[in-house]
């Protein structure tokens, strides 16, 4: 019986497995291959960024080759039940391999890390990556725990990247240890959720759940109850993971410390990883009657706990001087965006008339890809500005940009559109992404009412936004640029670079065919992961 | 094939002014030198003289194609053709062809010293034709109809440019094209004055008195000229009614145009917006009449459309009706009365079973609403006031426009027209032109202003072809028409050249005795005098108007003899003509014969430059002899080549109380008996203006003075416009007083106080602005920054803070938890 599961576990692995796992095969060969050039000190030949870049750009053709041998709502475990293939994971892996491309192009363009330790950098790069293509294709709480450490722990070594610098490695530290105790913490749910319900599977998470509840699923059984804290720990896991408030205090300091290269990356790629996580967690939980009172009250605490991140992250933006640590908390904001979009899937999901908005559950699913990826450009494209211009200036308080406009237009010009964008500004991507999720809360809000707070809550929090950013805008635009300021002489290619991620940031608003085509395989990515339940 | 050569050549004559308006207005404007070149001029003149050819090849080719049957003698009483066809060809020898149709003689003026090899070759050619004439049947096709253009199809309602020539348009095109070339060389020496960069207008005047000076507007005026041309013409050639509205507006708004170029003058431009105002009330007339029309007969066509293999497609108006042979009136529906809509076979045409009609007074309302529009074109009673104020354009434009073409057209419609009028609107033309005709007449004879003399003869004219007309006289208002076109200009071109040699000295009583300052002008003006009274006989050649104005009593006489109760339609023209030569000697008299009145005025008279004088030597020979032969001759048997078929043999009268319509037999009855009336009234009215003018037997101011009732009457043209004034002006000016009364009071009250209540809320709005939401933005950026801030002390930056806000936070989601889901 043992040989036979071997026998089992060898024949899925060799006939799917392996391909399915290829992305993150080759990425986990390139970071040997970087090592052992650095060994022999090939490194000196062929430029380490160079091999990471072929190494990416091998993940993003296989996982294109397995996005188009795909159908659109197929849906298949792999490695044991540890990971699940669909198109969910697959939008996830081309989204992270890309993702990877434009941080290592932009690494080469500011010069950070140096030679010396650019194979170090980029395995860190590299594994991060790979931790969240895990997150992403989880099937299985152990994978949950595992892809979210093997994200976060080269995270925070990156961070404390810049050595010399007390306080990179101070927030290094605090990375750490915040992270320690989010683990423990979610581990303990682990245990708790695993123990009671006897499966790690999270698609049989509600199967399970109804069993043990024996109707329908309350707090009074103790049982239940104990599942709920344990579901409650982990999502203290995520929501450190997602910065969300009140998890999100390592945050501003770690971007802070972290040079705004690595800070880029963990604001879009780790959000990337953790969303795709807690969307599957959550339709682990979802889809059987008896959990569904359950189930809403906890999309709604979601919407809650949305309304509190994205308003905080807003305010708290307003008094920030250092350009990082005012993104840190933009970035909050916008993860309570997202989770909006999270929020609305639940409440729908599990209501009675689920099979009928299952259009809606897919559009919700959707918009919260569809934001990502309009999210990895603006994001991107303002913490690049953030720090080519450091590199010229070596500041990067939000005065140093006074008077951009005459020192460099492509910057200024960039910035001023993936600002634009993070506003949600019509005609730019984040506009129609935004759009997308407040949909989504809108349809919502038809079975709960507080969506419509929530709702309320994100339009009100769109105004709050603008004040923190237009003083980015005012500084570059209207203000002069002091005497004594260092000049800021960007290269072409520099340059070119920002404004391709704007002009992405804006093709995707205006492009209808663009946007039209992201959105549909954002909408079948999220039909695939509600179906493969 | 014919028709496709006819109509290529008119379209060439029909558009070239069009181009020329075009290179005129635009190259004109941008030239080196606009305000000093002659060069606009020369190109209209260059586009005219063109379209004059095409026209010319136009009617030799439409003549030869149906072997000059038109010259035929359709008439029994054409007797005299043959003698006058020698004796033409003998006395004018070198117009070999001079008496075969109108274009010759014309064309050999035009041609004068220019064109002689293509003059002979056309009349060779046309020699020959009349010469081997087979005297073919009048089955031959004389018309041709098509369409040139679709500018729009709505639904049924399909709007083109089509053609319709037959005779009367080519002796139109022809008519038009010559004369119009005669006044556009006149009109190059009467504007040479504006050929300055500073032309001083010394009849306008600036607010500080003085005079206006402004830019030559030489180029200008000849493009205007070429534009009304070209819609003159295109008014000729339309095909359709609907096409013949467009180029009615063209033509008014050129009219308008050229009436107030001299702008700068109040009394110009007053008179350019009464001339289209009054035209636009016989204007609506005519949209009434249009929309019966399509909505009866569903088409605008005169002719029908025949497809490639030559089958009607679809029929024309005038193929709609069918008269009855025995009566003359339209096919009716037996016990409803409605006119039938029939085919061409005279077939009513069905419509869901049932025969299509029209009733009775429709047909009647749309012919007196086209009828309408022509009243307002011709001004006719009672639309007739504007035309004297008219003369407020240059001369040459009075000449061109106000006399020989544009004014005409509302006779050219009448007449195109004619086929589909009843007889109630036809006695209705008859009344309007008898009335126009003595009224303007009178007022005539007290003008004093040499061109108001000749504006007010011309009302008076058309007032006798309207009369022709509507006595079923159809040849004889038209044959007035193209006489009374060549004749007019002509004494309007000698008008102008009076008053260019007086310095722009208008009033009569101020000239005198010019005969020998400017011999060529008082002779040729002599020549249009005589025709215009109707004379007979000089050198034995009748003078023109002495054919048409007897055709058209001899129409009246008819006319009256068969319905005895309108002998008013009679009587009144023949008095009028002897007001006429009355009025008209008194003119010439008044200018060129006796002592000069005005020492000044006549010392400074010269003759005219060649430029002006050539015109007049070229029309005033068309103006003796254009109508030779008469009835018989060559123009009249041309011009009604394509007659309506029902007047030849005239009918009885078919209802009860109805018109009897005197055929053409009659009419010749009572042709000598007509003639000899009206020449005793003509020679009677020259008499008594020599005696009173030309002698100085009567002191003619205490004579004024005896009749001052009689005088004031008419000095004030009968007062129409006094009574308009009281009419509609002051009722209008009444109501716009109200009007601006009423704006002022009550609608300003109401604005100024909603004014004064926006401003009170907007102070209001600024206090509640400033202090709610100022205020409230304010608090929430106060608030929200202060919120920032306490978040900031939060974030100690304290590890160990940090950890145990992770142990609180999942205490505290803990306890939501457990308070809010459901148990």
């Amino acid at each position: 019986m043992f040989s036979e599961l071997i026998n089992n576990l060898i024949k899925e692995t060799t006939g799917n497995g392996l391909n399915f796992f290829s992305a993150e095969l080759w990425l986990s060969g390139t970071i040997v291959a970087m090592l052992l050039f650095r060994l022999f000190s090939l490194d000196r030949l062929v430029p380490t960024a160079f091999v990471g870049m072929i190494g990416a750009g091998l993940a993003v053709w296989y996982s294109f080759g397995q996005f188009q041998a795909i159908e659109a709502d197929q849906s298949i475990v792999f490695f044991g039940g540890m990971l699940r293939q669909d198109l969910f994971s697959i939008y996830f892996r081309i989204f992270l391999s890309l993702f990877l491309i434009l941080t290592i192009a932009l690494t080469v363009l500011t010069g950070i890390p140096d030679n010396e330790d650019a194979p170090d950098f980029y395995s860190l790069l590299f594994g991060a990556t790979i931790g969240m293509m895990l997150m992403a294709s989880a099937n299985n709480l152990l994978i949950l725990f595992l892809g979210v450490e093997m994200a976060s722990v080269p995270s925070y070594v990156m961070v404390g990247f810049l050595k010399g610098r007390k306080s990179s490695s101070e927030a290094s530290l605090k990375y750490v240890v915040y992270g320690a105790g989010a683990a423990g913490v979610m581990l303990y749910g682990i245990s708790l959720v695993a123990g009671v319900l006897g499966t790690g599977d999270m698609s049989l998470l509600a199967d399970h759940l109804k069993v043990v509840s024996s109707g329908a699923a309350g707090l009074a059984d103790p049982e239940v109850r104990t599942v709920a804290l344990g579901v409650m720990l982990v999502m203290v896991g995520l929501a450190f993971k997602l910065s969300l408030v009140p998890f999100h205090f390592w945050c501003p300091d770690a971007f802070e410390g972290a040079s705004a290269e690595v800070a880029g990356f963990l604001s879009v790629a780790s959000k990337a990883g953790a969303f795709g996580l807690l969307v599957r967690f959550c339709i682990g939980l979802s889809g059987v009657p008896e959990t569904a009172a359950l189930m809403t009250a906890f999309g709604v605490a979601l919407g809650a706990v949305a309304i509190v991140t994205v308003t905080f992250g807003n305010l708290a933006a307003y008094t920030q001087t250092n350009l990082k640590r005012l993104f840190a908390y933009s970035t909050i904001a916008h993860a309570g965006y997202m989770l909006m979009a999270v929020s609305a899937m639940l409440v729908m999901i599990n209501s009675d008339q689920a099979a009928a908005l299952s259009k809606e559950i897919n559009y919700s699913i959707g918009g919260l890809l569809y934001y990502l990826a309009v999210y990895l450009f603006m994001n991107l494209g303002a913490f690049a500005v953030i720090a080519l211009v450091r590199n010229y200036t070596f500041d990067e308080d939000i005065s140093s940009f006074k008077g951009l406009m005459t020192q460099s237009p492509a910057l200024a010009i960039g910035m001023a559109i993936c600002i634009f964008s993070l506003i949600g500004m019509p005609p730019f991507g984040g506009f129609f992404a935004k759009l997308m999720i407040f949909a989504s809360v809108y349809k919502a809000a038809g079975l709960h009412w507080f969506m419509y707070i929530v709702l309320a809550a994100g339009g009100l929090n769109t105004v709050f936004s603008l004040f923190y950013y237009v003083r980015i805008l005012k500084a570059m635009f209207l203000e002069e640029r002091p005497a004594e300021a260092r000049k800021v002489s960007v290269p072409a290619v520099e340059g070119s670079y920002v404004l391709v991620l704007a002009a992405m940031v804006f093709l995707m608003g205006v492009l209808p065919g663009l946007a039209n085509g992201l959105s549909s395989i954002a909408n079948s990515a999220g039909s695939a992961v509600v179906s493969g339940k | 094939m014919v028709g496709e050569t006819l109509r290529n050549y008119l379209m060439i004559a029909w558009l070239l002014p069009l181009a020329g308006f075009v290179v005129e207005i635009f190259f004109g404007f941008y030239s080196k030198n606009p305000r000093h070149s002659k060069a606009a001029a020369w190109c209209a003149v260059g586009c005219i003289g063109a379209g004059f050819l095409c026209s010319c090849a136009a009617l030799v080719t439409w003549g030869n194609a149906n072997d000059w049957c038109a010259l035929e003698h359709h008439d029994s009483h054409g007797e005299h053709a043959d003698a006058g066809h020698e004796t033409a060809g003998h006395e004018h020898g070198e117009h070999a062809a001079g008496d075969h149709h109108v274009a010759e003689p014309a064309h050999n003026a035009a041609a004068a010293g220019e064109d002689h090899g293509h003059e002979h070759a056309v009349a060779a050619a046309s020699g020959d034709a009349a010469d081997h004439d087979d005297h073919a049947s009048g089955s031959q096709q004389t018309t041709y109809s098509g369409v040139l253009y679709t500018l729009g199809k709505f639904g049924s309602l399909e709007l083109s440019l089509d053609y319709y020539i037959d005779s009367l348009t080519l002796v139109m095109f022809t008519m038009v094209t010559l004369i119009a070339t005669c006044i556009h060389l006149f009109a190059m020496g009467y504007m040479s004055e504006e050929l300055t960069d500073e032309y001083v207008d010394h009849q306008a005047h600036t607010s500080d008195g003085k005079h206006v000076h402004r830019p030559g507007r030489f180029y200008r005026f000849f493009a205007f000229l070429s534009l009304f041309c070209f819609a003159m013409l295109g008014l000729v050639l339309a095909g359709n009614i609907f096409q013949v509205f467009i180029f009615w507006e063209l033509v008014g708004i050129c009219s308008f145009l050229l009436i107030g170029f001299y702008t700068e003058r109040k009394s110009a431009s007053n008179a350019a917006n009464k001339a289209f105002i009054m035209n636009r009330v016989g204007d609506f007339g005519f949209l009434i009449g249009l929309m019966v029309l399509w909505t009866f007969f569903g088409t605008f066509r005169f002719g029908d459309t025949t497809n490639a293999e030559g089958v009607v497609a679809e029929q024309g108006l005038f193929s709609m009706v069918h008269r009855d042979e025995a009566t003359g009136n339209f096919l009716t529906e037996p016990i409803t009365g409605d006119v039938l809509i029939t085919d061409n076979h005279g077939h009513a045409l069905q419509q869901d079973g049932q025969n299509r009609s029209i009733p009775y007074y429709l047909l009647v309302v749309a012919g007196l609403g086209v009828f309408a529009g022509c009243v307002g074109k011709s001004a006719q009673f009672p639309l007739q006031t504007w035309l004297p104020d008219a003369m407020e354009g240059p001369t040459p434009v009075s000449a061109l426009v106000h006399s020989a073409t544009m004014v005409a057209a509302g006779v050219y419609l009448t007449g195109r027209f004619f086929p589909m009028f009843v007889q109630e609107v036809l006695l209705t033309i008859a009344y309007i032109g008898c009335i126009t005709l003595f009224v303007a007449a009178t007022i005539a004879v007290v003008a004093t202003d040499i061109k108001k003399v000749l504006a007010y003869s011309t009302i008076s004219q058309l007032g006798y072809m309207m009369l022709g007309l509507g006595v079923f006289g159809w040849g004889a208002g038209l044959f007035h028409l193209i006489t009374h076109a060549f004749f007019k200009s002509l004494m309007f071109l000698c008008s102008g050249s009076v008053i260019h040699g007086c310095h722009h000295e208008q009033e009569m009583p101020k000239m005198g005795g010019l005969l020998k300052k400017m011999p060529i002008t008082a002779i040729t003006m002599l020549v249009g005098v005589c025709a215009i009274a109707g004379f007979p006989m000089l050198f034995g050649l009748h003078f023109s108007g002495f054919h048409s104005k007897d055709a058209i009593v001899a129409s009246a006489l008819a006319f009256m003899k068969a319905n005895p109760s309108h002998f008013l339609l009679f009587f009144i023209p023949l008095l009028t003509a002897g007001i006429t030569a009355f009025y008209m000697f008194r003119l010439w008299f008044y200018t060129f014969w006796g002592t000069p009145r005005d020492h000044h005025v006549h010392e400074h008279a010269h003759e005219s430059p060649w430029i002006m004088t050539v015109p007049l030597l070229i029309l005033a020979p068309l103006a003796w002899l254009c109508a030779y032969g008469g009835e018989s001759g060559p123009l009249y048997l041309m011009l009604t080549g394509d007659a309506p078929s029902h007047l030849a043999n005239g009918v009885a009268a078919a209802t009860e109380g109805g018109l009897v319509m005197p055929g053409h037999e009659a009419v010749h009855a009572v042709h000598i008996q007509a003639g000899l009336l009206a020449l005793a009234a003509a020679f009677s009215g020259a008499l008594i203006a020599y005696i009173l003018y030309g002698t100085n037997l009567v002191n003619v101011e205490q004579m004024k003075n005896q009749l001052s009732g009689i005088h004031g009457f008419l000095a004030n043209k009968w007062h129409f416009d006094d009574l308009y004034d009281a009419l509609f002006m002051k009722p209008a000016h009444k109501v716009a007083a109200f009007c601006a009364w009423f704006d002022k009071t009550v609608f300003d009250s109401i604005l100024h106080g909603s004014a004064k209540l926006v401003v009170l809320v907007s102070q209001w709005d600024r206090i509640f602005d400033e202090k709610v939401v100022d205020g409230f933005v304010n608090l929430l950026g106060t608030s929200t920054q202060s919120v920032g801030r306490s978040f900031k002390v939060v974030q100690t930056g304290r590890l160990r803070q940090y950890v145990m806000f992770i142990v609180l936070g999942v205490v505290a989601l803990f306890a939501v938890v457990f308070t809010t889901f459901p148990g």
